[in-house]
Formats: structure tokens, sequence, C-alpha cells
């Protein structure tokens, strides 16, 4: 198999599992460890493409080091709101947390 | 069977890799005991000859490894176990970066610097594991105190290792030690120098930085529950990442193995590391404890911006000053 | 060789990615995670992206993961929910994967993608760094930016339900 083929292999299959996790996941932190491999598989898939394509460009890391550091911040912010929830509701079970108020 | 003689497998199987790092280990333990002893006018480990009780930390590491191993009842017994063992994994495989002459570094990367100080974020990951895993109060007190400190130093020790990288161009170590030949960068880097001392030490908590140990407050924090064989684990990590540091500050600041002719380079290197490592030892008997608020302050204020303003004088010393 | 290292880092990423997933206990979950982002670094390695390799060790194992589990210690509940049972969401969760998978799999197939194994400029530090700096300088300083903001935001969260 040609190498792009086995990375996007790769990065297809993270993607795979975490909009699995995203589809049928109840805590709201198993939620974010989803989306952070949705991210990964993302950036797995850019940096595979920009290496791998036919006069390899720097590009894509630089977009991956972007990618990253939004990613954290995204996740730094995600896990303040779900502290707040859990101190207010004193559950994160995303079925349950139907209001907005609180 | 050819890999058996392959120079790499000696590099990592012998020197400077697995067997030369537990004997220097073993000798650092003994020099840390020595030193302190001799700052605070007492003797130190004298019995276990032939002079100056040097095979003491032989002796302890004999004596650890067949007491008995108790993992408290509740404890996570995965994370318990691994957490030190990875800490002291992650701590030895540092020196694989380090040239300590130009044939004897096992592993020439690029980017040789950014991946140290990489592989130093992940351990306070390990000490917030092994802390929480032993599910009693002051290990995770320790623990957590240990991340903050950890963490809110890490960000100084980059920014004033970015100050070297400035002056010499390349991340990769090798090239760094090279492109001192024309002067070490300690004398323009002095303000970068000291901060990335004290940041290490703070790294490593060692006295002056070392609450998250104290003995009246937290008993010995995270690895108030180890014994045995992780005791001698945790304790280790500890004493690897005094040599491995102190290694790194002689190769990015004191020239690495650059000297006159008839020494070696290794011998220039070994012996850079020692006086940094004697100076950290030096550190520990002269300084009070510092309190935990004081610790994270300092860190997040006043080291930064030291960190930023090293930067900005760096920037000025390679551009000259009309460019300001 | 290089063909043995791919397929080792591959493996260890997704198995972890998967245990993250299913694990039980959040503190796991958490762990399995750090180790597939530590797959994922050693697959750029292999891409010679030496440098976001470190960057993604990092940040992602270094900071992200360190935030998510003191969260769960101090703050998450003891345990998330496990594997599943057979339950309508499952399938549906399967079946999406399925259709995704498939469709990657044969937009693969179907694809002629070269494999370059001569790197030339797409793998220089320097021109990385020039690029970073010089071509996308204002998208770094507007990240600096959104960053500041991020933590402002996160602490304001923090500090809210004091308020209360």
């Amino acid at each position: 198999m040609e190498p792009l083929t086995s990375y996007f292999a790769v990065s297809a299959i993270l993607l795979g599992i975490g909009i699995y996790g995203l589809a049928t996941r109840r805590s709201a932190i198993r939620i974010l460890f989803a989306v952070e491999l949705v991210y990964n598989a993302a950036n797995l898939n850019i940096i595979a493409f920009s290496r791998l394509r036919d006069p390899p460009i720097v590009t894509g890391q630089v977009l991956v080091l972007f990618s990253i550091a939004l990613a954290a911040m995204e996740a730094a912010v995600g896990l303040a709101i779900i502290i707040l929830a859990f101190r207010i509701n004193a559950e994160i079970d995303l079925r349950k947390l139907t209001r907005l108020k609180g | 069977m050819a890999i058996l003689t392959s120079p790499l497998f000696f590099k990592i199987a012998v020197f400077p890799g697995l067997t030369s790092l537990a004997i220097i280990a073993a000798l650092v333990t003994w020099l840390d005991r020595k030193v302190t002893a001799r700052v605070q006018l007492r003797i130190g480990p004298s019995y276990v000859s032939p002079v100056g009780g040097i095979l003491q930390s032989f002796a302890d590491l004999i004596k650890l490894a067949f007491k008995e191993l108790i993992i408290p009842a509740k404890a996570d017994k995965f994370f318990f176990v691994a957490a030190p063992v990875i800490g002291m994994i992650l701590a030895g495989g540092l020196v694989g970066l380090i040239p300590f002459s130009p044939e004897t570094q096992i592993a020439n990367l690029e980017v040789g610097l950014p991946v140290f100080l990489a592989f130093l974020t992940l351990s306070p990951t390990m000490v917030l594991l092994a802390g929480w895993s032993a599910n009693s109060k002051y290990p995770f007190i320790g623990g957590l105190r240990s991340l903050f400190q950890q963490t809110a130093y890490e960000i100084p020790l980059w920014l004033s290792a970015i100050g070297v990288v400035m002056m010499a161009g390349t991340f990769d170590l090798l090239k760094i030690v090279e492109a001192q030949s024309t002067g070490w960068f300690i004398i323009p880097q002095a303000l970068g120098a000291l901060i990335f001392l004290i940041t290490i030490t703070a790294e490593m908590e060692r006295i002056p930085f070392d609450l998250p140990e104290a003995e009246p407050e937290v008993i010995m924090g995270w690895q108030a529950e180890y014994t045995g064989f992780l005791f001698l684990a945790a304790q280790g990590a500890g004493f690897i990442k005094l040599y491995v540091f102190s290694a790194l500050f002689a190769t990015i600041y004191l020239g690495g193995f650059l000297g006159p002719a008839p020494v070696p380079g290794l011998v220039w290197t070994l012996l850079k590391t020692t006086v940094i490592i004697v100076l950290i030892i030096l550190l520990r008997g002269s300084f009070g404890r510092v309190r935990i608020d004081q610790l994270l302050r300092a860190g997040w204020t006043l080291l930064l911006g030291l960190a930023i303003a090293n930067i900005a004088i760096t920037y000025i010393i390679i551009q000259g000053i009309p460019s300001i | 060789m290089t063909d043995l290292a791919f397929l080792a880092f591959a493996f260890v990423t997704v198995i972890a990615a998967i245990l993250a997933i299913e694990a039980r206990d959040l503190v796991y979950g958490a762990v399995s995670l750090g180790v597939s982002f530590l797959g994922v670094a050693g697959l750029f390695i292999l891409l010679d992206a030496s440098y976001v390799a470190a960057f993604q060790i990092s940040v992602y194992i270094g900071a992200v993961v360190v935030l998510i589990l003191f969260t769960v210690m101090l703050v998450g509940p003891a345990k998330g929910d496990g594997p599943m049972e057979f339950k309508k969401a499952s399938l549906f969760g399967a079946v999406l994967i399925s259709l995704m998978l498939g469709m990657a799999g044969t937009l693969a197939a179907t694809t002629s993608f070269p494999g370059r194994e001569v790197c030339g400029s797409g793998c220089d530090l320097q021109l990385l760094s020039t690029t970073l700096l010089v071509d996308y300088g204002i998208q770094l300083e507007l990240l600096a930016l959104v960053l500041a903001a991020a933590v402002i935001g996160a602490l304001t969260l923090a500090k809210a339900e004091k308020k209360e």
C-alpha cells in the first residue's frame, strides 16, 4: 500500500473512533476525549498530505502548529465549562443537562 | 550477533547509556549527601569504604532492592507501580540527546532541544498520577503542589533556552556546542543562564523549591507511600534528572566538550557537568525553603518577565545597538 | 524498518484511542488518550515533522492531558460511562463510522497518491520557521490574542461560580 494511503487510513480510523465517541457517549469529559481524537486525526491527515504530495511543502506543518495550539485552548475553555456545570448540576450526563438556566 | 558489537549498542548499553547512567546516578546521590554534609559542617557518609563512603549509595541500592514492596489497599495498583518507573525511564532517556563528545551522542536530532524540553513536560503528569494513585491525602496534596510547581517553571525554562537558540541559530545540540567555539554562551546569556539554573532546580524539586516534599507539611509529598524498589525509582529519577539537567546546562551554556586539546572532550563535558551538579547541591545547603505561593508567583511573574527580558537583550546583542 | 515503526505507532494510536473512549475509569481513559497522542507524535516524526511532534508532545500530553487529569481527579465524577450495551445509540454510531470509513477507503483506493521519498524543501526546519514567522506572522499574533482571550475566559468562568 502506498504510504499516503496508510497514513490516510490511520487518520480515517481515528476520525471514526472520535465520531463514535461523540455519538454514543453521555459523559461530557468522554466527549472531550472524542473531540481531541478528531483534532488529532485531522492534524495527522494534514501533515501526511503536506509531506507526501508531489513537491512536499511545509505549509501543512505551519497549519498543524496553529491547530494544536487552538485545540489546547478549546480543551481548556471546555474543561472550565464542564467544571462549572458539574458544580451547578452535580452531574455531567449530557442527556440530563437540558436547561440553560443555572 | 553483529548488533552486540556495534557502536550504537555500546553507546546505549554502556556509555553514555544505561550502565554508566546507573553508576553515575549512584555517584551523584553520594555526592549530594557528601557535599550537603560538608556545607552543614558534618562528615556525611564515611563508613562504606574505601574513600569517603563512596560505596554508600550502592549499599543503599542493594538494601532498597530487597525491601518489602507495600502497596496501599485501595491504591490504583497500575499507576502506583507504573508512574515512578515511567518517570525514571523518561529521565534516563533524556541522556541520549546530550552530546558528551561528537562521537558519544546516542541520538543527534535536528530538533534536539525541543524534544528534550518536550519530554520534560511529561514528568508533571507522572508525578500527578503517582500522587493520586496512592489514594491518600498527603501524597495527593504533594502531587498537586508538585504539578503546579513544575508547570509554573516550565515556561521560563523554555524561554531562557530560546536565548541560546537565538545565539546559535539552530536547535541541534551538537551544533549549539560547536557554535560556542568562539565563546561560551554563558557570558552573553548570563541572565538566561541564571534563570535556567533556577528553573531546573525548581523542576527537580530540590531545595529551595522542595515544598512538595516538605516533611513538616506533606511528609515526602507524592513519594510518601512508596517503599522498596518504587522508592528507589522515585528518588533515582530525581538524581538522574540532576545529572541530565546539569549536563544540558554544561552543553548549552558552558560549551560542552570544547576545551584545550590534551584533555579529551568527553572529560571536559563530565568536568563541567560535575561543577554544575556541585553548584546545585550547594544551593541545597545554603537556602531556606520557598513557600508555595511565593514559589508560584515567582515562577509565573518574575521569572517569566526576566526570561522575556533575556530574549530582548539577546536580540540586541545579536543585531547590535542601532537596530533598536 | 520504517514500515515496522509505522505499524507499531499506528497500532498504539488506534488501540489507545479505543481504550480512551471505552474505559470505564476516566483516569485510565485520559492516560490512554495521552498514549494515543504519543503515537500520533511518533507518526509525525516518521513524516519528517519532528518540530511539530515535539510541539504535540509538550502541548497535548504536557498540558491538555494534565488539565483533563486534574479536572477528573478534583471535580469529575468517579466513573464515566463504560462500554455500552447494544443499544440504538451504539448501532447508530457503528453505522456512522462504517459509512465514513467506507467513503474514506473508496476515496483512497481510487485516487493514486504519489509516495514521495525525497523531501527537499518540505521538511526544512529553517523554511518552517521562516514561513511561520514571516509569511504567517500576523496570524501568529492573532493566535496569541486568541490565546489570551481563552485564558481570560477560562479564568472568568472559574471565578464566576464563587460570585454567586
